[in-house]
């Protein structure tokens, strides 16, 4: 102890550490009422942080070349020690990291925690989600399987719709007509260093405005529901009778990591096929096109959407009218109450609307 | 405080580029110039088009050209003579027609007595494995409906007998062998070693020395334990890392444990 002590002096009198840590650990106080939907964020932050050390370590072994792509992951899935479990760990976490990341925005939005003045919380969040779609569809192809090479060619397909420059940016995304050799440079450079340097700039910029605006309270359990800020100066919404972050809300933090690290477990040793057709350990065969190619789980919806209308660019635009809507929700919603149950007609939306996504993904997975 | 229409209209596009939906349907290769002329014709000339689809040769993408030749692109040349285009052998000529791609088969078949029979009344292949409904060369090729058309079955029997072991084990090695390689398994030598193996047991079929069948069955038999031998160790390593799992999850859960209880102490 008497080490320790010596070393934090050590630092203390040099960059005042104990200083820091009063104000942003145990002295930042958060909501009294603060709940476990709050610890979404942290898991959040594990998860990309896994993903980008499972990401390093599958680089010192994947080839980003179409001749030796699929050979390489196969090497790394029966060759490297442990290089199997380093690759289901990047798969399985690509996915949870997805999953986990609807459960914050959705708790953020049934907690109306978006409203104003955090604006810029939301929509920082809403450009991730968008990115971490955009990071697991460039990397899906990456593993140059048959599952891979097809996903892309449709993925790719469907900006074709987009009125004039559709074309023009379908043949960019892949470098040439068809998706070959220059996709797979194309979306190796995105997935490994254009995508993650835009998320973790967002990740900042998302933490910075957290750290500016305050922890918001959640609704539940409060007298008063309504937002409290008319918007007529800067205010940090502070919680002086609330529970430090250190070692208080830091220890739900841990045992909610611990819990996601469960299930991940779960999935990686007990089904970690769970994700993966056969078409995934074929190589890429430009000339034999398997039957029944489908989206990841979180692009069935959109799937879906666009087989129901007639013209695919007509599925695109209501996607797109769809999705900026939600980006902008926080400037559409003005409504000060913040309570789900005082909102009913919020709440039906929100909830039909979580339905109609569900519902479009299972119509997409059996269709 | 709304957002203005500019930034609107400039993250509209954002979106659908990012987002990047899928469309309906994969595309499918088209039908060949054969297959849609004879499968709208009646009689003995569609009836080929049905029967080649429940087919080995279908399954594995041979389709009419590869045998008979022609241009199956080309409707007006498919059948012409110009562009490679064969017809249907004739009997004596059936064995060379099919050996072209099954070679060993067809020195295996000659050798034997039913070869040596060929245009004597003896069967070419299309008596035993039909001509276009082929089907996956197995032992139930050899039944008794089959033999019973041209002599006693008793002999037939006891070869089929003496290989039927050798067959299950192959089936069962095939199995595991396509289970491991749709979970991303490398497969290849497993694959290869079984390809050899089952080359060399097919080489048999045309045999008619039980004797022989029975010797060389169980040299073959060997060769088929090895590849079980790696299927288990497999089997032993999917175990191990199961217990490694179940191993990891209960810690999480225990330390998950830990932290709820240490963060009760400050309640």
């Amino acid at each position: 102890m008497t080490l320790l002590k010596r070393l934090i002096d050590w630092f203390d009198v040099r960059i005042g550490a104990r200083e820091v840590v009063a104000r942003e650990l145990t002295g930042y106080l958060l909501p009294r009422n603060i709940n476990t939907w709050y610890s979404m964020g942290s898991i959040l932050l594990f998860i990309f942080a896994m993903q980008m050390v499972t990401g390093i370590l599958l680089l010192i072994y994947y080839v980003p070349d179409a001749d030796k792509a699929f050979k390489s992951v196969t090497f790394i899935m029966n060759e490297v020690p442990f290089g199997w479990l380093i690759r289901l760990c990047h798969a399985v976490g690509s996915n949870l990291m997805v999953l986990v990341l609807l459960f914050h925005m959705l708790s953020v939005l049934f907690m109306n925690s978006y409203k104003s003045p955090r604006e810029l919380n939301w929509l920082t969040g809403f450009i991730l989600f968008t990115m971490i779609q955009g990071i697991s569809l460039t990397g899906y192809l990456l593993p140059w399987s048959q599952l891979s090479f097809w996903a892309t060619t449709v993925a790719t397909n469907s900006v074709g719709a987009i009125p004039a420059i559709g074309p023009y940016l379908v043949e960019f995304l892949r470098g040439g007509k068809l998706v070959g050799p220059p996709t797979l440079g194309r979306f190796f450079a995105l997935h490994v260093v254009l995508i993650p340097t835009g998320i973790g700039a967002l990740i900042g910029a998302h933490l910075f405005f957290l750290q500016r605006t305050g922890v918001s309270t959640p609704p539940f359990g409060q007298k008063e529901t309504a937002n409290q800020w008319k918007g007529d100066g800067y205010r940090y919404e502070s919680h002086p009778e609330g529970i430090p972050f250190f070692p208080v809300y830091a220890l739900e933090d841990i045992r909610s990591i611990f819990i996601y690290l469960a299930c991940f477990l779960g999935v990686v040793f007990f089904f970690p096929n769970l994700l993966f057709t056969k078409e995934a350990f074929l190589p890429a065969n430009p000339l034999q096109t398997p039957l029944h190619i489908k989206p990841e789980w979180y692009f069935l919806a959109n799937y879906q959407t666009l087989k129901i209308f007639p013209s695919e660019f007509l599925g695109l635009a209501v996607q797109g009218i769809a999705m900026t809507f939600l980006a902008l929700l926080p400037f559409i919603d003005r409504d000060p109450e913040r309570h789900p149950l005082k909102r009913p007609l919020f709440m039906v939306c929100a909830l039909g609307g979580l339905l109609l996504w569900i519902g479009l993904g299972v119509w997409g997975h059996y269709s | 405080m709304h957002l203005p229409g500019k930034v609107f209209a400039l993250l509209s596009p954002l979106f659908l580029a990012l987002l990047a939906p899928l469309p309906a349907t994969a595309a499918e290769s088209p039908e060949i110039v054969c297959i849609q002329c004879h499968s709208a014709m009646p009689g003995r000339l569609g009836e080929p088009v049905k029967l080649w689809k429940g087919s080995i040769h279908a399954e594995n993408g041979i389709a009419c050209n590869a045998c008979h030749g022609g241009d199956p692109k080309n409707a007006a040349n498919a059948m012409s003579p110009a562009r490679g285009f064969l017809g249907a052998p004739k009997e004596t000529a059936i064995p060379a027609f099919c050996g072209r791609c099954h070679v060993g088969v067809m020195r295996d078949y000659l050798a034997s007595a039913h070869g040596k029979a060929l245009g004597k009344g003896g069967p070419t292949c299309v008596t035993c494995h039909s001509n276009h409904h082929v089907v996956k060369a197995s032992l139930d090729l050899i039944n008794e409906k089959n033999c019973s058309r041209c002599h006693g079955f008793e002999r037939a029997r006891l070869i089929r007998d003496a290989m039927q072991e050798t067959e299950g084990m192959i089936v069962a090695i095939d199995t595991r062998i396509a289970a491991y390689k749709e979970e991303g398994t490398d497969t290849e030598g497993m694959q290869k070693g079984l390809f050899a193996v089952r080359n060399r047991f097919h080489t048999l079929f045309h045999n008619v020395d039980a004797a022989m069948v029975k010797k060389e069955s169980a040299g073959i038999q060997g060769d088929l334990r090895k590849i079980q031998n790696q299927l288990t160790a497999l089997d032993a390593s999917r175990q191990k890392r199961k217990l490694a799992g179940a191993g990891g999850i209960s810690a999480m859960l225990l330390l998950a444990l830990f932290a709820h209880l240490l963060r009760k102490t400050y309640d």
